[in-house]
């Protein structure tokens, strides 16, 4: 597994135990306040590492992360971040849509190429993430290890 | 269910949402977080800048309060969240639980949706406290 599959995969793991986290049934609402507040602090700290480290691989200029269209994280340049969230939110919503008629399974990625640039979009439990490159950039190349 | 509680009860529970706050403020740009009774009254804030809470209490309970008939008037029921967003930064306002109200003072800088994100997810839990705490 490469260096970007592994740091998603972390990032999976964190998302899914603060979705349980929330889930957790009981009368100790102190406790469960706290955890789950933890277990958030985890997931979007995670989250902004990854995106100020994914900024250092080749040919990558810019990486965000967004939160139903609003910017969460961001690192590098970006021309427009609120056209850019309201663009991949709309790109993620017709995707899903297409994921029942054509059995796709829970969207994972979307990738625009564009003639100059082009954008890798990857959805994290309730986040999206988001990463530019021009277009001739191997993304997975590049990813492929940790360039800090 | 009594509302009557022990002050140690009153104490945790006050704890909690003082460090809820404190969490909220911890966010880039945040710069005051409070929660505001029925009143208009802050019963609750953390700040990084002198603002009259006053003020602050009066005009959360009249924005929210006309968000809300705004919202009614073209059908969409209860509002859940307002955010203004400001020359010199954001303001956002979400309903907890009996009136009170938990607002966000922001900068520019600020990633609303990292503050907002933080607002929804720590909604549904200040609701639990102060079902518990009232």
């Amino acid at each position: 597994m490469h260096w970007f599959e592994s740091q998603l995969l972390t990032l999976y793991q964190l998302a899914e135990a603060y979705s349980l986290s929330q889930k957790q049934e009981g009368n100790d609402i102190l406790n469960r306040s706290e955890q789950g507040r933890q277990k958030r602090t985890e997931f979007i700290e995670a989250v902004q590492a990854l995106v100020n480290r994914v900024i250092n691989s080749a040919g990558v200029t810019a990486c965000n992360a967004y939160h139903e269209g609003l910017i969460l994280a961001q690192s590098g340049t970006t021309p427009d971040t609120d056209a850019l969230g309201a663009m991949i939110q709309e790109s993620v919503r017709i995707a899903q849509k297409g994921e029942a008629i054509l059995h796709l399974g829970e969207i994972q990625q979307i990738v625009i190429v564009g003639g100059i640039n082009k954008i890798a979009i990857i959805t994290v439990g309730p986040l999206t993430l988001c990463i530019m490159s021009p277009k001739q950039t191997n993304l997975a190349l590049s990813l492929s290890q940790y360039n800090g | 269910m009594s509302n009557i509680h022990s002050i140690e009860f009153r104490r945790s529970h006050s704890g909690e949402i003082d460090s809820i706050l404190r969490n909220l403020m911890s966010l880039q740009g945040v710069t005051a977080a409070a929660i505001i009774d029925s009143d208009g009254l802050v019963t609750h804030i953390h700040r990084d800048f002198e603002v009259n809470t006053d003020a602050l209490g009066a005009s959360v309970q009249i924005v929210f309060g006309a968000a809300s008939k705004a919202a009614r008037h073209v059908g969409h029921n209860l509002a859940n969240m307002v955010i203004c967003e400001n020359t010199e930064g954001y303001i956002l306002l979400a309903p907890v639980e009996a009136g009170f109200m938990l607002a966000l003072v922001t900068e520019r800088e600020a990633l609303l949706g990292r503050v907002r994100f933080e607002l929804k997810e720590t909604i549904p839990v200040l609701k639990k406290l102060f079902v518990n705490f009232l």
